[in-house]
């Protein structure tokens, strides 16, 4: 699939989210059996996801939320981690509907 | 041992076994659940509806629905598309007798197929004079519905479960599941003591020479058929950890890691069980243990915090050492101590072993319980937990509370 700078994502609603206390959460895809152990920073940008967002929009979230964080390294991680839940049907891409 | 030695406590069981209903179409002469569909009742549609929604919400993975038989519910589909809808997979166990074309059909709505992790179907013998005996009149349909799934390509598994009538028949029964019907793989396990065993005129339970005989005959056909016979008890669990300790005592070990602990079941870890009255216990197989009841108790809570599961981790750290019956046995840095429902069915608590997985036992140089009487129960003394004194508070205090859960129900 396509994607620009632009393109919209958000959680894939299927998906179960556990809140593990510090160690982050759990990911759960009922469609595919998938589970994806994610950390606290991963649960920030999950729970920015809950709302379609393209990856700007979540960085800026993840910047507005952490302190003394360089903005380049947020990129590049919001970046990475996105593409991982894209790529495992986690997150989807959002055209007024969401496309997996 | 401390608490820091235990795994952490998720915050929702990955699982949680159903029986959505007691009615039975059959009465199998080994079934554990067999008091409780008597005596309890089926709750309507919209109470599980909501539980599979709270389920939902703290994010459990799967259930597994059993009974009774789930196909005698005229709601089944409803409710499984109510545990799709709350983000989960399922799992069926189920006779197979009421499984026909039309039962396939309504798998194929929605995100039925999907999201199912198999069907379970029992089949205890090869040819109807056999299977018939503990599972009465049920054979050609249990064929029939089982041939159906695997032909549509269901995900399929199958239970043996071994008793007296079938431990000659094990051979033919691997060649019908295997090479006539073509499944991948089948379990196997054997018929244990619970309340409906113990009444049966006939006694299902094999004799030691029985297990021998079924250890050595499982043990041929996994090499054989190349391993696609499986089990997590019974025979052949037994016979290859009967193999590995041996191997290691040969290699002069004295124990496997993890092990010489009360640790032989995993369950409070990772899973709940609830009654069709909508008890929650902690597994069907303890299922006098009453944790509360869905849709009157929080059911995290229940799974976190409830004493009887607080005291069923703890089990964890209990050292075999400090049981009577396991003190001076050469096997105890090797053993678990066993699943926790024979040891209350056999002792009345849940803190001691259970002889029906009690290597010693096997071999008959226990000085506690023999086999010869077909595993009935012959103990000479009451296992105590001599560990701590606060053990024994925890079971009063679990006791108490099972009782005002009780009257709660009431």
């Amino acid at each position: 699939m396509n994607t620009t700078e632009s393109t919209l994502y958000i959680v894939n609603p299927d998906v179960s989210c556990r809140e593990e206390g510090p160690d982050g959460a759990l990911l759960f895809n009922p469609d595919t059996d998938a589970v994806l152990v994610i950390n606290t920073t991963g649960l920030l940008i999950w729970e920015a996801l809950r709302k379609p967002r393209d990856k700007a929009a979540v960085v800026a979230e993840l910047m507005s939320r952490c302190n003394n964080v360089p903005a380049d390294s947020v990129a590049g991680d919001v970046d990475e981690f996105v593409e991982q839940l894209v790529a495992r049907g986690f997150v989807g891409i959002y055209q007024g509907v969401v496309q997996f | 041992m401390d608490d820091l030695s235990l795994p952490k406590v998720m915050a929702a069981p990955k699982s949680v076994d159903i029986a959505i209903t007691g009615r039975c179409n059959l009465g199998c002469k080994y079934c554990f659940y067999a008091d409780e569909m008597v005596a309890l009742r089926d709750l309507p549609t919209g109470r599980w509806l909501a539980f599979f929604a709270e389920l939902g919400s703290l994010a459990v993975q799967r259930v597994t629905l059993t009974g009774g038989e789930v196909f005698t519910r005229p709601d089944l589909f409803e409710l499984i598309d109510g545990v799709i809808a709350s983000r989960m997979r399922y799992g069926l166990l189920t006779n197979g007798t009421l499984i026909t074309e039309k039962t396939l059909a309504q798998f194929e709505q929605g995100k039925r197929r999907l999201r199912l992790d198999s069907i379970q179907i029992s089949i205890d013998g090869s040819r109807a004079e056999i299977h018939d005996k503990t599972r009465p009149g049920s054979f050609d349909r249990a064929i029939r519905g089982l041939r159906l799934l695997v032909e549509a390509g269901f995900p399929m598994t199958v239970r043996v479960t071994i008793t007296r009538h079938n431990v000659d028949d094990l051979e033919n029964i691997a060649h019908l599941l295997l090479e006539d019907v073509g499944l991948k793989s089948f379990s196997t396990n054997e018929a244990y003591a619970c309340g409906i065993v113990e009444r049966q005129e006939d006694n299902l339970i094999l004799t030691p020479a029985q297990r021998r005989q079924a250890m050595q005959t499982l043990t041929d056909l996994v090499a054989r058929y190349d391993g696609r016979i499986g089990a997590t008890a019974g025979p052949l669990a037994l016979a290859r950890e009967a193999e590995r300790i041996e191997a290691a005592l040969a290699r002069g070990e004295t124990g496997f890691p993890g092990r010489g602990t009360l640790c032989g079941c995993g369950g409070m870890w990772s899973k709940l069980a609830v009654l069709h009255d909508g008890t929650i216990v902690p597994c069907h197989n303890l299922s006098g243990l009453a944790l509360g009841v869905i849709g009157e108790d929080d059911f995290q809570q229940v799974w976190l915090a409830h004493p009887t599961m607080v005291m069923l981790r703890q089990r964890h750290t209990i050292p075999l050492q400090s049981l009577e019956t396991c003190r001076d046995c050469v096997y105890q840095g090797f053993c678990t101590g066993g699943c926790p429902q024979g040891a209350v069915f056999h002792t009345g608590e849940v803190n001691a072993r259970n002889p029906m997985n009690c290597y010693r036992v096997f071999k008959g140089e226990d000085p506690y319980f023999s086999l010869e009487t077909g595993g009935a129960i012959d103990y000479t003394i009451r296992q105590r937990n001599l560990w701590s004194d606060k053990g024994i508070e925890e079971i009063s205090r679990m006791a108490m509370q099972n009782r005002a859960t009780e009257q709660k129900r009431v």
